[in-house]
């Protein structure tokens, strides 16, 4: 009997909750946005979405993939020290972080049980680029924002946050042509990341678009895989087969790339390269000597963009659907200790945290702080 | 002897009594790893569900089905090279593979969509006979055989997917990886599934239901045939089966071929949940791996000769709810791997537990 009235209830459950849903959905509006400056839409083409507004404050779930590098750790990290900060702890309610290690049925069905305890964001970096067709279906019938990051969709349908990595490229010559002053000509090495990936490639192709416009330099390429053992190998080989480079662009891995000049007393050349402390350190000592660095990053601060995202579109307010985030960048004359990088933190820990535009700044001791707390 | 023949008719009730009992503790021996796998799981399961806001409702268990089929077929698949002492590392890249030939195929038409399942099961199992020859034929010992196929499957799968996407249909998708009534009402059967007698079942996930029926349709019948007890007896004693005169290669050749079907079967499942194939390496690697430690959780002896490809369901459950968990407790992220680490040390040291209570340490090494 009692069976029977469970099942009852069961399928009654479902009956309900199937009839209640397949009614909200975010509108597709006209921009522009709230903060156009920290959410600034991709391209002219970006349309805007907006979702019915929801009272604050809201429950919010990180849904990470792979960890097990620096770069995710420190994200994991920065969420839940940003959730902490003044005036966004009151606008959460909870803050649920998990890892779904790469595997895509496990993180659907983690996105999937989150819409299901009621949650009303789900921040994610994506294992896989496409195949979120069911979980973006029920968001919408249960009006849940979903706001993948960094590992972004191939798809219009969701609010996504990124980095334009052409930018990244384009910025990082822009900044070398400068330093070379009127010099158009020489050996430049360009350190490339992990080969296959669309942030590689885009990277590549913004930096070759304007170096190769404005002058006849002749650009030497190593694969350094966005590692720093790995960049320290290729620009020591790259510097014992052509001797003398004009300037360095590298995408990850700076730091070795820089240890590798050194080693083989290769003399400082205006250099651009990725956020981690050690580089950022290393240019704050030698920046006198020649060593004219430019720091770029794909932060793992992101995520707080992302969250700063996800309440806003909960609010109610129009949004764009591929947000382009101000790239986080400093070069040699802006660097200042304890406030872009930290000299008595590890060479790993990427520095890159502040986003003016945005009003984010998750500073170290933070994100450290959170570290302790985390592993005690 | 005699003794016995004459006091037969007395002794025959008690003696056919005490030989039930034994047979019913032996039975229960035999299936101690599944028991205790399934009480973990249970225990973990019912937990879990007794404080999710939306506990014990059709929503939940969809989705917890749709999270644990494609792994639930991959160790079943892993079950099969382990009963004769082997290990298949090549049931992710199968997996993987299949999803990428499901991405391409299973779209348009009903008969184009029926074709395309024909091949993607045909193909999973095809790569598991290659499997097989590789082992039979090579002489090689699976593991290294598997790992070498392993490659090539995967090379296949980033041919026919350099970069993820495709399409699988859609009404299918969102028919197998949802209820019943869902399923019903999607291809407008049973009064778009609100017929009365269909209620009962209306919010059994699809997924459990295909599990099912994969288990009574091909594993219950697989495991009564002689090519499935002598997979078993390989396993324990592959000279005495040999001595014994069971077909040893066709055992071999029929137990890797199920592993490629069940493996291409998840595979399958997993393209439809994603409506897309991606040959994606590590996830091929994390399923392997699972697939093992859900075989060894579900009471499979790596030794071989013991253990069941419904144990290894079970493992997969297992493996899935712990993380079920984390989703509900205040669990700090970094610590998740090692509370994970920690529930699968105690779940396979289980297994381990009858050692204390042999009397001869002999017994170990039966």
């Amino acid at each position: 009997m009692t069976r029977v009235a469970r099942l009852s209830a069961l399928a009654l459950t479902g009956f309900l909750l199937s009839s209640v849903a397949a009614v909200a959905a975010p509108k597709s509006v006209s921009g522009p946005g709230p903060d156009p400056n920290c959410f600034k839409p991709w391209n002219a083409q970006t349309k805007y979405m907006q979702w019915d507004k929801k009272p604050g404050p809201y429950r919010i779930a990180v849904v990470n993939g792979f960890v097990g590098n620096t770069w995710r750790i420190q994200m994991i990290q920065t969420a839940k020290a940003f959730a902490e900060q003044a005036g966004i702890k009151d606008k959460i309610k909870e803050l649920k972080v998990v890892s779904t290690g790469t595997d895509v049925a496990a993180q659907l069905g983690a996105m999937e049980d989150f819409i299901n305890q009621g949650f009303d964001a789900i921040i994610t970096i994506a294992v896989a680029p496409d195949g979120f067709d069911r979980v973006i279906r029920l968001a919408d019938r249960n009006n849940v924002v979903i706001v993948p990051f960094d590992n972004v969709l191939d798809t219009d349908k969701v609010m996504q946050v990124n980095e334009d990595q052409l930018e990244i490229g384009r910025s990082s010559a822009r900044f070398l042509l400068k330093e070379l002053g009127q010099k158009r000509d020489g050996k430049i090495l360009e350190v490339r990341g992990l080969p296959g990936n669309s942030v590689d490639r885009d990277r590549h192709l913004g930096f070759r678009e304007l170096m190769e416009k404005e002058g006849k330099f002749q650009i030497v390429e190593v694969v350094g895989n966005w590692d720093d053992g790995t960049a320290q190998k290729a620009t020591a080989d790259a510097l014992a087969v052509h001797g003398k480079f004009e300037a360095v662009f590298t995408q990850g891995g700076s730091t070795g790339s820089v240890r590798a000049m050194m080693d083989a007393k290769h003399p400082f050349v205006p250099m651009a390269g990725e956020g981690e402390n050690g580089y950022r350190k290393l240019i704050a000592k030698h920046a006198g000597d020649g060593l004219k660095g430019y720091s770029y990053s794909q932060s793992p601060g992101l995520v707080s963009i992302s969250m700063k995202a996800a309440i806003s579109a909960l609010e109610g307010n129009p949004m764009p659907q591929l947000i382009s985030v101000p790239i986080p960048a400093v070069d040699y004359t802006t660097l200042k200790d304890n406030v872009n990088f930290w000299s008595n933190l590890t060479d790993n820990f990427f520095a890159a945290n502040e986003f003016p535009a945005c009003g984010v700044n998750v500073t170290a001791p933070e994100i450290m702080a959170k570290d302790a707390k985390n592993t005690q | 002897m005699a003794d016995v023949a004459l006091t037969s008719d007395a002794a025959e009730p008690l003696e056919k009594a005490q030989r039930r009992r034994w047979g019913f503790g032996a039975r229960m021996r035999q299936h101690a790893g599944i028991l205790g796998g399934l009480a973990l799981f249970l225990a973990l399961y019912l937990f879990y569900q007794a404080n999710h806001p939306r506990g014990f409702t059709g929503q939940i268990l969809i989705q917890n089905a749709n999270e644990a089929f494609a792994l639930a077929l991959v160790s079943m698949a892993q079950t099969v090279p382990v009963l004769m002492a082997g290990l298949d590392l090549s049931v992710g890249a199968v997996m993987t593979l299949v999803g990428c030939i499901a991405s391409h195929l299973v779209n348009g038409s009903p008969a184009e969509i029926a074709f395309g399942i024909v091949i993607c099961i045909a193909s999973g199992a095809a790569c598991g006979f290659a499997n097989g020859c590789v082992v039979v034929y090579g002489r090689i010992q699976p593991i290294i055989a598997t790992l070498a196929t392993s490659a090539i499957y995967m090379g296949f799968a980033l041919i026919l997917r350099p970069t993820p996407g495709g399409k699988v249909h859609e009404d299918l998708s969102w028919a197998v990886t949802s209820d019943v009534r869902e399923f019903a009402a999607t291809f407008g059967l049973f009064s778009d599934g609100e017929a009365v007698w269909l209620q009962p079942f209306a919010w059994i996930p699809v997924p459990l239901i295909l599990l099912a029926l994969i288990i009574l349709l091909v594993w219950v019948p697989f495991t009564r045939s002689v090519t499935g007890r002598t997979v078993y007896a390989i396993g324990s004693a592959e000279g005495a089966a040999y001595m014994s005169g069971l077909p040893i290669n066709r055992a071999k050749l029929a137990a890797f071929t199920l592993a490629g079907l069940f493996a291409g079967l998840g595979g399958l499942f997993l393209a439809l949940q994603t409506s897309s194939g991606n040959a994606d390496i590590p996830q091929a690697g994390a399923y392997t791996l699972n697939s093992i430690a859900a075989v060894v959780i579900g009471g499979t002896s790596l030794v071989g000769g013991s253990g069941s490809a419904i144990g290894s369901v079970i493992g997969a459950l297992v493996l899935r709810t712990i993380s079920f968990n984390f989703r509900i407790f205040d669990v700090a992220p970094l610590l998740q791997p090692l509370f994970e680490g920690l529930v699968l040390l105690a779940a396979v040291s289980l297994g381990g537990l009858k050692l204390l209570r042999l009397r001869n340490k002999l017994e170990v090494f039966r």
